[in-house]
């Protein structure tokens, strides 16, 4: 991992919501990770664990509590200056879950499309921006005269392509694809995300792939992150995570996926795993190296413990 | 069954036959707008007044001792509430939140059942009510009776959701996308706990569902539904192993498995599903087809037999069909295997 490829580096990032006086939520507590130029790395965990929070987060939708994030070499954590609000405006784009709810249904797909091109003032002329739309919308498999529509008039699978190409038209180096598939049909969610991985080889954009689908999770990413509680349990190369999971709360979920294969998925029970009952404290666990690049979090003594079981 | 719409009629669910019996799991799989749903709404009575329906569902019950027969498509919505919704057939809806209501504790949402149907008495109700929320393993089941449902978790929610849908004692437990909101290790429990249930009540079930691999978990027959009707239907093992129909070699490949390569494409079914109004000729499925055969284009095929349980709905079945059926199977699966 060159140092010059590092396209986004989070270090103890924290996100907390303070509901009233004594209340404060910890949505994120202290998670730390890195993505590389034209890689795809997904955030995985049960609902609650502050994965799409961190998402959220990186792109400023959230002001964070603390922690560093660097993107493309600038600090964007703290207060933004001019130009680095524009580079990440422009270099970090984001795809929502809900397609349908994320397109104003009262534009028209080319200025839906065109929208980042004309707030940024991208495109000096009207042919020129045309071109561009036409040029985005065939990349992402739809066609020139899509692009007089409206989003009512489009399968959801097509909505989501639309969505797609409200981000690549800004040419970003990060999107940040929060449940992009999760409410599309499987037929459709395999056309999208064949999309994504030819995005990715054209133009070398990276993903951050967030998502509760396990099985699209490994396909997809190169790396991932394995979110509980607000904080990364667990993180390393996608085979080896799945191949050899450390921590107890990773076993246990990738325990939980349902395989297509009747005879041995009926008698299988999948690993029950609970904090409290397993006796583990997060907030004294620091980052451990399994290898190079898989770290877990762990004190010592559950390092020792968790390893030997594997091994 | 067809809804008339303001652009035409469309015609939802075009003709599905299938058995349950007692203390089975048949799961009905399909993409969203393939019929599912609305045909086991039909028979809870619970489609909008619109619907137009055609057909008989015979449904054996044991009511007062004896064994009574009715047709769940003939009777009114006042029989169908008084007599069968809840007592013979309960539902479990997919989302938690939305089907109980937030203003009644999780206790008088549980009791309300048993009361309206059974008319026993309040302390009676109580302590079933408490016994079936330890049943689907709630801890702390009298504390939780005075709870309203947003104090709970999802997975909490979906379990007290189950509850009452076992408070009448009901024959068959339909249920639509239960684990669709949950995540995977909830889920996990949630489907292991339903099974429990079904073992020691004795009751058929029958899940709603697109995901394969819950379907893998569960079912001991499958129905494969596309636009409105049944394309293949089968044990378990006969649809996974051996499935026959186009439309469920590409179900069974698009979803990544655990051993699919990152290096190769999913393979994606092209296309969209179709729209049901109006009418149309063929296979509906024949545009998305690549084993489309000159025949679908123009009638839609039958179910052909293929063992006493299995069926599938394709033209590649029948005798004159070319032989390429099994090879496009084995190619298609090998592409999403490998």
């Amino acid at each position: 991992m060159a140092e010059r490829d590092l396209l986004l580096r989070v270090s103890g990032l924290k996100q907390y919501f303070k509901i009233n006086r004594r209340y404060t939520i910890k949505a994120v507590d202290g998670v730390s990770f890195e993505i590389v130029r034209g890689e795809t790395y997904g955030l995985v965990g049960e609902s609650g664990s502050g994965k799409s929070t961190i998402g959220r987060s990186l792109i400023r939708l959230y002001k964070p509590t603390s922690g560093e994030i660097e993107f493309n070499g600038s600090p964007i954590s703290g207060p933004l200056g001019r130009d680095t609000k524009k580079m990440l405006r422009t270099k970090m784009q984001m795809i929502f879950q809900d397609p349908a709810a994320s397109l104003n249904p009262r534009r028209k797909v080319m200025d839906l499309v065109a929208e980042g091109l004309d707030i940024h003032r991208l495109c000096p002329t009207a042919a020129a921006r045309e071109e561009k739309v036409y040029g985005i919308l065939q990349s992402v498999g739809l066609a020139r005269e899509h692009a007089q529509r409206y989003p009512h008039q489009f399968s959801g699978g097509q909505k989501q392509r639309i969505g797609i190409a409200r981000a690549l038209v800004m040419n970003p180096d990060l999107i940040i694809a929060d449940e992009a598939i999760s409410a599309l049909d499987v037929s459709i969610q395999a056309q999208v995300v064949n999309l994504m991985k030819d995005i990715q080889r054209k133009t070398g954009v990276a993903f951050l792939f967030i998502s509760h689908d396990l099985s699209m999770v490994k396909y997809i990413s190169d790396r991932i992150g394995v979110l509980h509680l607000g904080r990364l349990v667990e993180t390393g190369d996608t085979q080896e995570i799945f191949k050899s999971p450390i921590h107890p709360y990773t076993r246990a979920l990738l325990s939980a996926i349902p395989r297509p294969n009747p005879q041995t998925e009926r008698d299988r029970v999948a690993l029950r795993y609970d904090v409290h009952e397993a006796g583990i404290d997060y907030s004294h666990g620091v980052r451990r190296a399994v290898s190079p690049g898989h770290d877990v979090l762990a004190t010592e003594e559950e390092f020792r413990r968790w390893t030997e079981r594997v091994l | 069954m067809t809804f008339p719409t303001s652009s035409g009629k469309v015609n939802a669910v075009r003709g599905v036959d299938f058995d349950l019996y007692k203390g089975e799991t048949f799961a009905v799989v399909g993409e969203s707008g393939s019929g599912k749903s609305v045909t086991v709404k039909a028979l809870m009575g619970l489609l909008d007044l619109n619907a137009a329906v055609i057909g008989t569902a015979a449904f054996t019950y044991e009511a007062s001792g004896q064994e009574t027969s009715c047709d769940l498509l003939g009777l009114s919505r006042r029989e169908m509430r008084r007599k069968i919704n809840g007592q013979h057939i309960a539902m479990v809806f997919q989302d938690p939140m939305t089907s109980l209501d937030p203003t009644m504790t999780i206790g008088n949402q549980l009791m309300e059942g048993m009361r309206l149907h059974y008319k026993i008495p309040r302390a009676q109700a109580y302590q079933e009510a408490v016994r079936l929320l330890k049943l689907v393993e709630i801890d702390e089941a009298e504390k939780r009776m005075k709870n309203y449902p947003h104090q709970l978790s999802g997975g909490m929610r979906q379990r007290v959701v189950i509850a009452i849908a076992l408070s009448c004692k009901p024959d068959i437990l339909i249920c639509d996308e239960p684990t669709t909101a949950l995540d995977v290790t909830i889920q996990a429990k949630i489907l292991e706990l339903i099974k429990d249930i079904q073992r020691t009540l004795r009751i058929s079930v029958i899940y709603i569902t697109h995901d394969m691999g819950v379907v893998a978990k569960v079912a001991d027959f499958i129905a494969v539904m596309y636009a409105g009707k049944i394309i293949e239907t089968g044990t378990a093992e006969e649809v996974f192993y051996d499935p026959r129909h186009p439309y469920t070699w590409g179900l069974l490949s698009a979803m990544p498995d655990l051993e699919t390569s990152s290096a190769r494409e999913l393979y994606s079914i092209p296309g969209n599903p179709p729209n049901l109004l109006g009418d149309f000729r063929g296979d509906p499925f024949a545009p998305r087809n690549e084993f489309a055969l000159k025949i679908d284009q123009r009638l839609e095929p039958p179910l052909f037999k293929i063992t006493e349980t299995h069926y599938a709905a394709t033209w590649l079945l029948h005798e004159k069909a070319p032989r390429l059926s099994k090879m496009g199977l084995s190619a298609l699966r090998e592409d999403a295997m490998l």
